[in-house]
């Protein structure tokens, strides 16, 4: 009510200023008047009268300027035209404004850009409803760790036995495609298959159409399936009635039953386009583990509760399997599990952001101190006319706020350009990045980081500049350097900071680009020239294995045979990170123990010119041969092992001939023998330690059916990109609704696993180049700024006979110590602050002493020159001009 | 703002206004003679101080300013009492008298 009847009544007075001033005038004049006349009767002259009124009013000025002052829109009038005034005075240094605004703009954009990301992928609840209810759900070994994949009987059992959630669904994690034929060339479309009360999980209703109904993931139920509203939209044109139609996926029949809103995405990552329904039949063993659980636990159930409840059940599990592995359930709330492994890398990033913008603040600083010295005598002849200190401050904080905001405007640009390019950049790299934007609440932060920001660098200069003994300043003594002194000692006490900070950002960049340089430099295994690989999914129409090998042996031996082909073979997994499968393993003699933590390889069914094509040597033993063709489970069986594998197993002796058993230990099961060690590929990622490798026959028994989806690798005697036409050519004629997908040549892989290495690599060092731009910015300007004070010393000097060398190195080491100390405290910054990425680094320590020596020496080096340069103009003084010019 | 000339206890003066229009609506000049008569010229108050708390006490709504012609027929800005400011008026004195029959109290204790 109160507040209301001010603000009302303040406003009134800004509409009708002029009306309010003139009847304050009357008002007192009528005043002035009265007092007048007063004195009059009591026997003063008239003029006598009213100068004695007008001394006890004391001032019309003040007076009217007091009764302003009641209004708090007076407050909004003066910091309007401090505002105005800051304008115009940033106008009137042009050069300055613009090296200042650059470096807000700078500091602002990437931090806005930076925390633009933090935001989506971190901070902001996920967007479904009471997302803190949702859990991930898996199983791993006893005394393993992390959410692993399940099996279909833990899925069946906790679906049907659990109480604590409300709905409890899973993906199917084996395949993150669909062969999509039938509406012009084959293609393929990412997409998983997901059980039926996936959608209800969520919570998030369909844009048009129903749910999964529950029998639809029932053994034999027909194929349906769920679109996104981007593939309803490219690929149907949001045809209206899209309800009912029919796609064909992986060579079966599905029939649309909804569109999803555009805000829902799944898988983080690589959103599906599509969700198809996953039938579950009930399974003979527990084997394979592809699933992966989601539920949402019901109000009033602790996430522990939920977990302890999924656990007994997967007991009751391993119990009813004597033969499986020991497994316990695990949950992780969903949030943590789709941003754990980005979470790092982004903090990290948001640190180096927030060092950059605290050494962009000390150079505006720096920048404003030196600006403060050259507007000394206008706020000393203010302060002389009556201006308080307080109001001399606001002013200068109020036109550093100014600056702040306008260099924000500009950093706002950036962050949009950056943001953009990062989402060009960041599909497949980063979750959730459609919920990636700059929104409100961004622009918030951003506007209360710009006004921090501008009275952070003015505070030190608005402080020095209203210092209270300013009369020497108005009699024009400026140049002796003995007034300035404090204002100097701020200075320079922040360039160390500055020096220090940078530092910290530089030996950071430094060791990542030392991890970079050694992770490109990792031997991948392969020979990665002349290589093209894509991949090639065969629908559900080949079923049966011989059929299965039948279409490989045709298709490789039709590739084989182009010119320019000088080897074709296929694969489960790809160097360098795309790895399908690791299995158990058990070499013979070996006693097992199901409660110890298993021994696991890398295992894939290859084609038997996958090594030649691909470049793995042997180096023991042989290949697989083309004839060899397993039918039956009574045949014996193969298996070739890799280097690292050979040498951790059977050490000092010959791995060829050994057997082994791969999957579920079974006493009675199937030995596979060792015909061959080929040298060590990464599967695991470029980054990966060197892991026991299995290659088998993918025409094995039980491997063929496995063997559906395969990526093709042909080594080209020329240029490998120039055989894609004619090998899509080739699968076409075999069968025509067969995608060739993902065409990429070997070093375009290896490239791109590092795409996120890369990147925050470049980003972190181009933070840190600008932080070694404005440090040397910095020391420049203060050299310059302390030479032009000490232009009279030095003319003394050189006048009593100082040599320029003399005065070089007395120049020199006021920047020298400045760094020096700049150094010592950064190095120290670095050592405790580098810890933080040590998880990101490979293969270097955090403490390595070249990033840190190499940084330091060019940091140093940089800084030098930023000092010498001015500290040469010192040497140039002409000793008459600097005398004359007291 | 810093009141030299009066003795006048801090926050008394928008108080001692109140008072004076109690009776009648004033002009500015008016309402400083009435309180220094009123005081018998113990408290003289400094007109430079008068405005700014008119202003105040018009923000406030306790007096309402109007135009109006003087006894000699010139022009000049009334104060009048709002029943709000009357409300006011009778908090204000009776939270005055109770204090300062408490500081009595202790100053004769």
């Amino acid at each position: 009510m109160n507040i209301f009847r001010h603000l009302l009544a303040g406003l009134k007075e800004l509409v009708r200023r002029d009306k309010t001033e003139s009847e304050l005038t009357e008002e007192l004049n009528s005043y002035l008047q009265n007092a007048a006349e007063a004195k009059v009767r009591a026997g003063a002259t008239p003029e006598e009268a009213l100068r004695s009124a007008r001394l006890e009013l004391g001032g019309v000025e003040t007076v009217k300027h007091e009764v302003r002052a009641v209004g708090w829109e007076t407050a909004l009038e003066v910091f309007l035209q401090d505002v105005r005034y800051g304008m115009r005075m940033w106008l009137k240094a042009p050069l300055f404004t613009v090296v200042a605004l650059a470096t807000i703009a700078i500091g602002i954009g990437a931090n806005t850009a930076i925390f633009t990301l933090v935001d989506a992928i971190l901070l902001r609840p996920l967007p479904y409803p009471e997302p803190q209810r949702l859990l991930v759900a898996g199983t791993h070994l006893r005394g393993g760790s992390g959410v692993e994949l399940i099996s279909t009987a833990d899925f069946l059992a906790w679906r049907d036995r659990q109480q604590s959630f409300e709905n409890i669904a899973v993906v199917d994690r084996s395949g993150s495609n669909f062969a999509l034929s039938g509406m012009g060339p084959p293609e393929r479309i990412p997409g998983v298959r997901v059980s039926a009360n996936f959608f209800s999980v969520f919570g998030v209703a369909p844009l048009k159409g129903r749910g999964f109904r529950p029998q639809e993931d029932r053994p034999g139920a027909p194929g349906v399936v769920v679109l996104s509203e981007k593939f309803w939209r490219d690929h149907l044109d949001s045809d209206p009635e899209v309800l009912g139609r029919t796609l064909t996926l992986d060579g079966k029949q599905h029939t649309i039953i909804s569109v999803m809103p555009a805000a829902f995405s799944f898988p983080p990552r690589k959103p599906a386009a599509m969700w198809a329904n996953l039938t579950l039949s009930p399974p003979a063993g527990r084997p394979p583990y592809a699933l992966l659980a989601f539920g949402r636990f019901k109000p009033g159930i602790s996430p522990r509760t939920a977990e302890a409840e999924l656990n007994e059940i997967t007991a009751q599990v391993t119990a009813q399997y004597p033969n499986s592995d020991d497994l316990v359930a695990v949950t992780e709330p969903m949030k943590e599990w789709m941003v754990s492994d980005i979470s790092t890398a982004l903090l990290v990033l948001l640190g180096a952001i927030g060092l950059l913008l605290l050494i962009v603040i000390v150079n505006v600083t720096n920048l404003l101190l030196a600006r403060a010295t050259a507007r000394q005598s206008e706020v000393a002849l203010r302060m002389a006319l009556g201006a308080s200190r307080m109001r001399v401050v606001r002013q200068l904080l109020t036109e550093s706020t100014v600056l702040s905001l306008m260099g924000g405007a500009l950093g706002l640009l950036l962050a949009f350009g950056a943001v953009r390019a990062f989402l060009a950049f960041g599909p497949g790299q980063m979750p959730r990045l459609e919920e990636v934007s700059i929104n409100p609440g961004v622009l918030l932060v951003t506007f209360v980081v710009c006004v921090g920001c501008g009275i952070l660098f003015g505070l030190a200069p608005a402080l020095e500049t209203s210092r209270p003994s300013m009369s020497g300043t108005l009699k024009g003594t400026t140049r002796s350097s003995s007034s300035s002194a404090p204002v100097h000692r701020t200075h320079r006490t922040l360039l160390v900071f500055e020096v220090a900070l940078g530092l910290v950002l530089m030996i950071g960049s430094g060791l990542l680009i030392r991890s970079f340089v050694r992770l490109s430099g990792v031997n991948p295994g392969v020979r990665a020239d002349h290589v093209i690989t894509a991949a090639i999914s065969l629908s559900g129409k080949y079923s049966d294995p011989p059929q299965i090998q039948q279409f490989w042996q045709q298709y490789l031996e039709k590739v084989q045979s182009l010119p320019g082909v000088s080897a074709a073979g296929i694969t489960m997994s790809l160097p360098p990170n795309l790895l399908l499968i690791t299995n158990p393993f058990m070499v013979e003699g070996q006693s097992f123990d199901r409660h110890l933590q298993q021994q696991l390889a890398e295992e894939m069914a290859v084609s038997p010119d996958y090594f030649r094509a691909m470049g793995i040597p042997l180096i023991k033993g042989r290949f697989f041969s083309p004839s060899e063709k397993v039918e039956g489970r009574k045949d014996p069986r193969i298996v070739i092992i890799n280097e690292t594998m050979a040498k951790q197993y059977f050490s000092g002796k010959d791995p060829i001939g050994s057997r082994i058993q791969t999957g579920e230990p079974d006493p009675n099961g199937p030995w596979e023998t060792i015909v061959g060690v080929v040298g060590d590929a990464k599967y695991s990622g470029l980054d990966s330690s060197p892991a026991p490798t299995l290659y088998v026959p993918y025409n094995e028994y039980g491997w063929v059916t496995w063997s559906r989806d395969m990526y093709l690798v042909v080594r080209s005697s020329g240029n490998a990109q120039e055989l894609v036409p004619a090998i899509r050519s080739q699968l076409a004629s075999m069968d025509g609704t067969l995608p060739l997908a993902q065409v990429r040549t070997m070093e375009e892989l290896l490239d791109e696993s590092l795409v996120q290495q890369r990147f925050r690599t470049w980003l972190i060092t181009s933070f840190a180049a600008i932080a070694l731009l404005l440090s040397a910015i910095g020391l420049y300007a203060l050299i310059s700024y302390s030479v032009s004070q000490r232009t009279r010393e030095i003319g003394v000097r050189v006048a009593l006979g100082a040599q320029r060398g003399n005065v070089l190195r007395m120049v020199l080491r006021e920047g020298l110590q400045l760094l020096g100390f700049g150094l010592l405290l950064g190095l120290l910054g670095a050592f405790l602050a580098t810890r933080v990425i040590r998880s990101l680094l490979y293969s270097t320590s955090a403490t390595d002493a070249l990033s840190f020596i190499a940084t330091s020496l060019t940091l140093f080096a940089v800084a030098l020159l930023a000092c010498y340069i001015p500290a040469r103009r010192a040497t140039k003084v002409d000793p008459v001009v600097a005398l004359r010019y007291e | 703002m810093p009141d030299k000339n009066t003795a006048l206890v801090q926050g008394t003066l928008d108080m001692l206004i109140l008072k004076a229009l109690a009776l009648e609506p004033m002009h500015a000049y008016g309402i400083g003679l009435r309180i220094e008569q009123i005081s018998q010229g113990v408290f003289q108050i400094n007109p430079g101080s008068l405005f700014p708390a008119f202003k105040r006490l018009e923000r406030a709504g306790w007096v309402d300013g109007e135009w109006r012609a003087t006894e000699n027929n010139r022009r000049a800005r009334y104060y009048i009492l709002t029943s709000l400011g009357r409300k006011q008026l009778k908090a204000e004195t009776r939270d005055w008298k109770a204090q300062s029959i408490a500081i009595t109290r202790i100053l004769e204790a």
